[in-house]
């Protein structure tokens, strides 16, 4: 090989390179990082060798927040539940260590651990009652970690959080009542998650307009809350204690009914009062018909479904000429009738069934789907006039 | 500045470095790279699974699934007013429990205890039913009973509110919590079920499997039976399987192979599954399905239980399309029985 030539001169502006020299400590620092490098790829590539169960399994910290519900009964993932990387082989071992002596609803130690606090726990005091562990909370992340495929119809009414709670029934074997409070963004959401579930054949309650009791338990929607207190079983003490709760919490949560003007329009007279419904979009599959409320009626001998909707008086005229347009549609044929005390009204067939639609200042309404069109008509245009109460 | 001759000969620029200097380094940093390149080329997984098990195969679950018998019914429909009689009665029509399980016998039963609500609601597994099934299979000569599901809310709520652990307790079952480190590493060729964890640990030593579902109602996927009654066996976040239920319910037909599934259809969740609430939601049927296509057993349920159109449920409609089980259960050999 050539002998090393002598680098030429730098010309012009050009600095010559100069390699200072490196120093013992740069030497030795380079090498520490080096080393650590290396350390941590060997630890990366270790770690990744060798299989971590909780990282695929069970969420430990998910489990904490619903498992305060049987404490003091038998064996429960409450108070010791395993953290990551730990087993709960020990759960099975639990009771004794954590009081399965506790008869029912005896809150034994464990119950002190409590799962995710994220709100006021739900007291209730009442005699012959205690609670079997914690309140539990959710929120429109983890609700369907409660009621599972259920979440998706409370989260479509604009679900805000869920605390529940179990009790059980002192003197009545191993009763228990579950109190579960939805609350949602507004009072009419509240109603239309109420509404979606209702018993048709729900006895009314006294204590709250918007509730039934049906077997074992006590709906009701109040302000933007909707309870259910259901009991374990058709035990008269547990029954009686459900409905102490029910009675308790509708004195409790503070009242409201915001938003709900429309329901309160609806007519009373012939009215199904469990047939009252919330929608909130595409009522009758029209994109125009929002927020609108609907009930059946017995009227002249037969069964017609009203709605209403109340907004801006440009809005409901916009929504009146949509469903106008619509009408005339799909061999449909559309008729304006008179006007009554200043409402518009179309009547119209179509797919073999009637409507009467009207629309007065920002309120648009009106029969659908019904079997006749003349008890319809005369159903709207007695609305209109203030005949029907 | 010139070079210091000393430099000169060295080819030295005043502290600088030799041609041959430079070649060395810029190759050793060349070779570096490379092998930094082909070292993470070689590591690299190009399909995700989990990590470190990339040589090894997943779990595959056997089959318990006995072998076709031409002469015996494959489905049996028995009413009665009583959970015991009924299910005595759909069990005998299809030859008796001898018929699926032997003296010595491990048998896993996977009842559905999602929610902790008591048994009227229907939303769990009623524990007469299970008494019912627990007591043919120890009958038959099994050695052990496991009981077994991963629930949506606390295992051990879930248990003591259906009745079950009463259940376990009272006929001496074996009743298997999840615990961390009961699940394994699945491995499935599903729609979308591929690699998920999996609750192993009932499985290790069973040697046959029955399902024990009720029948209900379901927000998503229109209705849970013996089919949905496997989705408690998974762990991890598996609530993202929502957006693909059909897919992911028809997947475990693939998945699970029992010796023999039962629908409960004594009380019948019809509307605000799956979780219900009131007893409203609930219809009594007096019958219980029992049977080893798990497709006909759910395809009868959907549409004489829970008395619905059978086009809707896509996941049955996949499941047989896919060769996984027959939805015309009256292509089967079936038998109807009153108890």
């Amino acid at each position: 090989m050539a002998a090393p030539v002598s680098a030429p001169p730098p010309t012009g502006n050009r600095k010559a390179f100069r390699r200072t020299r490196v120093s013992a400590v740069e030497r030795g620092a380079s090498l520490t990082i080096v080393l650590l490098l290396g350390v941590i790829g060997i630890g990366i590539w270790w770690k990744g060798r060798h299989f971590d169960p909780n990282r695929f399994a069970l969420r430990p910290d998910a489990l904490k927040s619903t498992a305060a519900d049987v404490k003091g009964k038998s064996g429960t993932v409450g108070a010791t539940d395993a953290g990551p990387g730990e087993t709960r082989a020990s759960l099975k071992a639990q009771p004794a260590a954590a009081g399965e002596s506790a008869g029912p609803g005896e809150e034994s130690a464990s119950a002190a651990a409590a799962p995710a606090g994220k709100g006021e726990p739900l007291e209730i005091k009442l005699d012959g009652l205690k609670p079997m562990g914690d309140t539990e909370f959710y929120n429109a992340e983890n609700l369907f970690e409660k009621i599972d495929g259920r979440a998706p119809a409370y989260l479509n009414f604009n679900f805000q959080n869920l605390r529940c709670r179990s009790f059980s029934v002192a003197g009545a074997g191993s009763s228990y009542v579950d109190v579960y409070e939805y609350r949602f963004d507004t009072p009419v959401n509240a109603f239309g998650m109420f509404a979606l579930e209702r018993d048709p054949q729900g006895e009314p309650l006294g204590f709250a307009p918007d509730g039934y009791a049906s077997g074992m338990g006590f709906f009701f929607r109040q302000g933007a809350c909707y309870v259910q207190v259901m009991a374990s079983d058709l035990n008269a003490k547990t029954i009686e204690l459900a409905k102490a709760i029910a009675t308790d919490r509708a004195k409790n949560l503070p009242a409201s009914d915001t938003g709900l003007d429309g329901r309160r329009r609806l007519p009373v007279t012939g009215m199904d009062p469990a047939s009252v419904q919330f929608v909130q979009e595409n009522a009758q599959g029209q994109s125009f018909l929002k927020n609108v409320f609907q009930a059946n009626y017995d009227f002249a001998g037969k069964k017609l479904p009203f709605f209403l909707m109340t907004t801006t008086p440009e809005a409901a005229a916009a929504a009146w000429k949509s469903y106008l347009d619509f009408a005339g549609q799909f061999g449909g044929k559309a008729t304006a009738l008179p006007d009554v005390n200043g409402a518009k009204i179309f009547m119209a067939q179509n797919f073999g069934s009637w409507k009467v639609i009207y629309q007065r200042d920002g309120e648009i309404g009106g029969v659908f789907d019904a079997a006749d069109g003349d008890p319809a008509r005369q159903f709207v245009e007695k609305y209109l006039e203030g005949q029907l109460k | 500045m010139n070079p210091e001759p000393d430099q000169e000969a060295s080819g030295k620029s005043d502290g600088g470095i030799s041609r041959r200097e430079f070649m060395i380094r810029a190759g050793a940093t060349g070779a570096l790279l490379a092998g930094a390149a082909a070292g993470g080329y070689a590591l690299w997984q190009r399909e995700h699974f989990v990590p470190g098990f990339q040589a090894e195969k997943g779990l595959q679950l056997p089959s318990y699934a006995l072998a076709p018998d031409k002469l015996l019914p494959s489905l049996a429909i028995a009413h009665g007013p009583e959970h015991d009689k009924t299910i005595r009665a759909a069990i005998g029509a299809l030859g008796g429990m001898g018929r699926f399980v032997k003296k010595g016998d491990v048998v896993m039963l996977k009842p559905n205890v999602a929610f902790d609500t008591p048994p009227p609601l229907a939303a769990t597994t009623h524990p007469e039913t299970l008494r019912a099934v627990a007591k043919l299979v120890l009958e038959a000569g099994a050695a052990r009973v496991y009981i077994a599901d991963n629930p949506i809310n606390s295992p051990t709520g879930c248990f003591w509110k259906s009745g079950l652990k009463q259940v376990a307790d009272d006929l001496g079952l074996d009743l298997m919590y999840p615990e961390a480190n009961s699940f394994s590493p699945l491995e499935l060729n599903g729609e979308v079920l591929r690699n998920w964890t999996f609750f192993h640990e009932p499985f290790k030593k069973a040697t046959k499997v029955i399902g024990v579902a009720p029948c209900k109602d379901h927000n998503l996927c229109h209705a849970s039976m013996t089919m949905k009654n496997w989705y408690g066996l998974l762990g991890g976040r598996r609530s993202q399987f929502h957006q693909y239920i059909h897919s992911i319910v028809s997947d475990f037909a693939l998945m699970m192979k029992p010796t023999l599934v039962i629908l409960d259809g004594m009380n019948v969740l019809m509307k605000n599954g799956p979780t219900g609430g009131r007893l409203s939601d609930v219809k009594q049927m007096n019958t219980v399905v029992a049977g080893t296509d798990m497709v006909a057993v759910d395809s009868y349920g959907y549409t004489h239980l829970m008395e619905r159109d059978l086009a809707e449920l896509t996941y049955i409609h996949k499941a047989h399309d896919r060769g996984l089980g027959n939805k015309n259960w009256k292509d089967l050999i079936y038998k109807e029985v009153q108890a």
